[in-house]
C-alpha cells in the first residue's frame, strides 16, 4: 500500500492519549467513592448510546420525512430550519421544563423568563429567516422557469 | 488490506470526509477551548502549591468562564453535526480490519460518550440542575481528561486522512458517484446552516454575560438584570440557611488567626472604617456575569490594622453552617489588592440579604463561588 492507513502520528497519540485517559480515570476513582464513578461511567457509554440509538434515529426519520414528503426545491431551508429549532430546543429545554426552578425553587433569578414565550420568539426568528429563504428560492424557479430553462 | 464498508442504506452525500474533516476541525478547537478554560477555573478554584492566579485583570476571569460556556454552548450542534456526518461508520462491516482500526474505534467510546456527556451536564449545570447520582464538578473535570484524552487518539488516527480531505485539490473538486442519491442539500449549504445554528445558539444565550445583548437571551438561563438590587443570585440566604444569623444583633466580622491582634467588630463599627468602592464583575462559573458598583471596607487595611505579615493569606469564612463554598481563599495578591473588598453596600444600598448582607468579599477576577457572602470571619495565615 502507498499510504498506510495508520500513520506515524498515530502511533505517537495512541499513548499520550491513552496515558491523558488513564489521569482523568485515576483521578476519577481517586476524588469520587466507586460507587459514584461506575455511576459516571454509566452516564458516559449511556450518553453514547441515548445519540446513537435515540436522538440520531430520530432525527434520521424526521430527515427522511422532509425527504419524502416535501418537493425538492423547498427542502433545504425546511431541514435547515428544523436543525436549528431542534438545537435551540435542547439548548432551553432545562428551562421550559423547569428543572432548575425544581432545584432551587427559592432562587426566582434562575431561568427567570417565560421560556415558552421567548423560546416561541427564538424559533418565530428561526422560520422567519427559513421562510425568507424558501420565498427566494421560489421567486427564482420562477424566473428560471419563465425564461424557459425548465 | 480488507476495507470494511457501510450499509447501503445512507445515501445522502453529505456524508463524505471533507466535511466531517471540516467539522472536526472546528470540534477539536471548540473542545480545546473548553479544556483549557476548564481546567483554568479548576486550578483557580482549588490551586496547588505552584499555582497562584493573579488578582489583575480584574474581569480576566469573567472573560475565560464566559468563553468557556460559550463555547460549550455553542459546541452542541457542530458535535451533532459531525456525529450526524460520520453515523453510518457507526454500522460499518465487517467492525474492525486491523488491530490499529480496533483500537481506533474503541477509542470513539470514551470520545462520543465523553463529549456528549460533557455537553450535557454542562448545559444541566447552567441551569443548577442536577439529575445524576454524582458530583457535577468532580464528574465533569475528570471526563474532561478522559474525552480530550480519547480526542487526542482520535486526532492521531484521523490525521492522514483529514489532511488529505482538508488540503488535496482532488478532494476539493470531487463529484458524487453517479449512483449517490444527491441531497437536497449540498455541503456548503449544510455546513452554514450548521455555523448559522451555532451563532444562533450564541446570540440567544451569550446576553447572560455580555450585559448590552441581555435582551436577547432568550434561551440564556440568566439575565444580569434580574435579581434583587438587579442582578442575579446563585445562593439565596434563605437557601444557606443564613436568614437568622446574618440579621442577628449578635453579628460579628473576627480577624483572627496569624496576627499580632485580633479584632472583633460589629456592622456599625465596620461602617465608621474607611469605606473605598471598586467597580467589579461577579463572574459565576455557570457562564453568567454582571458588573456592579461596590463600597466596603479594604481587606487590606484590616490585614495592617491587626498587624499581619505582608505577605499573609486570608481564608475568609461564612455565616453558612454547612453545604459546599462556606470558606474561600485569598491569596497574597488577592488579599493585598485595593480593590478587594468586604463590602456592605452595592449601587450605593445596603446589600440585599440573597447578595451578602450584612458583609460580602467581593475582589478581582475571582470566580463567583469564592466571593464569599454573609462573611463573619477572616483567618489571617
Amino acid at each position: 500500500m502507498s499510504t498506510p492507513r495508520y500513520s506515524r502520528v498515530f502511533w505517537v497519540a495512541l499513548p499520550v492519549g491513552a496515558a491523558i485517559i488513564g489521569f482523568g480515570a485515576v483521578g476519577l476513582l481517586q476524588n469520587s467513592s466507586l460507587t459514584a464513578a461506575a455511576d459516571v461511567a454509566r452516564w458516559l457509554v449511556g450518553a453514547d448510546i441515548a445519540h446513537d440509538f435515540v436522538l440520531a434515529p430520530i432525527a434520521a426519520l424526521i430527515g427522511a420525512a422532509v425527504a419524502r414528503l416535501l418537493p425538492r426545491w423547498c427542502q433545504a431551508p425546511v431541514q435547515a430550519g428544523l436543525i436549528a429549532s431542534g438545537v435551540l430546543l435542547i439548548v432551553v429545554f432545562p428551562a421550559l421544563r423547569g428543572y432548575g426552578r425544581d432545584t432551587v425553587p427559592d432562587n426566582l433569578t434562575v431561568d427567570p423568563l417565560d421560556y415558552t414565550t421567548s423560546t416561541l420568539t427564538a424559533l418565530a426568528v428561526v422560520w422567519a429567516v427559513a421562510t425568507a429563504w424558501l420565498v427566494t428560492r421560489m421567486i427564482r424557479r420562477r424566473g428560471a422557469r419563465a425564461a424557459g430553462y425548465f | 488490506m480488507a476495507e470494511s464498508t457501510t450499509p447501503s442504506v445512507f445515501t445522502s452525500t453529505l456524508r463524505d470526509e471533507r466535511t466531517a474533516a471540516l467539522l472536526g476541525v472546528a470540534l477539536g478547537v471548540s473542545f480545546t477551548v473548553c479544556f483549557v478554560t476548564g481546567v483554568l477555573s479548576h486550578l483557580i478554584q482549588d490551586p496547588p502549591s505552584w499555582f497562584l492566579w493573579p488578582s489583575r485583570p480584574a474581569g480576566l476571569y469573567r472573560v475565560t468562564q464566559g468563553v468557556h460556556v460559550a463555547t460549550g454552548l455553542a459546541a452542541i450542534p457542530l458535535l451533532l453535526a459531525k456525529l450526524w456526518v460520520v453515523y453510518p461508520k457507526l454500522f460499518a462491516w465487517p467492525p474492525f480490519t486491523s488491530v490499529a482500526h480496533l483500537v481506533e474505534r474503541l477509542a470513539i467510546i470514551p470520545l462520543v460518550g465523553g463529549a456528549v456527556f460533557e455537553l450535557f451536564t454542562g448545559l444541566a449545570d447552567t441551569h443548577l440542575w442536577y439529575p445524576w447520582p454524582f458530583n457535577f464538578r468532580t464528574a465533569h473535570y475528570w471526563v474532561a481528561w478522559i474525552t480530550i484524552g480519547a480526542l487526542v487518539v482520535h486526532i492521531g488516527a484521523k490525521w492522514t486522512i483529514t489532511r488529505a480531505a482538508l488540503f488535496s485539490a482532488r478532494s476539493s473538486t470531487e463529484t458524487p458517484p453517479p449512483t449517490a442519491r444527491t441531497s437536497a442539500f449540498d455541503r456548503r449549504t449544510f455546513l452554514a446552516t450548521v455555523f448559522a445554528t451555532a451563532g444562533a445558539v450564541t446570540v440567544f444565550t451569550v446576553g447572560q454575560t455580555v450585559a448590552p445583548l441581555r435582551k436577547l437571551a432568550l434561551l440564556a438561563p440568566r439575565r444580569p438584570d434580574v435579581g434583587p438590587q438587579g442582578f442575579p443570585v446563585n445562593r439565596t440566604a434563605a437557601g444557606a440557611g443564613v436568614v437568622n444569623t446574618a440579621r442577628s444583633p449578635d453579628y460579628r466580622l473576627t480577624v483572627d488567626g496569624n496576627v499580632r491582634r485580633r479584632l472583633t467588630l460589629t456592622r456599625e463599627e465596620l461602617r465608621t472604617l474607611p469605606q473605598n468602592e471598586a467597580t467589579l464583575p461577579i463572574s459565576c462559573v455557570e457562564g453568567w456575569s454582571t458588573t456592579q458598583r461596590w463600597r466596603g471596607v479594604r481587606v487590606r487595611d484590616l490585614l495592617e490594622r491587626v498587624g499581619a505579615a505582608s505577605d499573609a493569606e486570608v481564608r475568609v469564612h461564612s455565616l453558612q453552617p454547612r453545604r459546599s463554598y462556606r470558606t474561600s481563599d485569598l491569596n497574597r495578591w488577592q488579599a493585598h489588592d485595593p480593590d478587594t473588598l468586604l463590602a456592605l453596600e452595592v449601587n450605593g444600598q445596603t446589600l440585599d440579604i440573597d447578595h451578602g448582607f450584612p458583609l460580602r468579599l467581593i475582589g478581582p477576577n475571582r470566580p463567583g463561588v469564592q466571593q464569599t457572602k454573609w462573611v463573619t470571619r477572616l483567618d489571617v495565615r
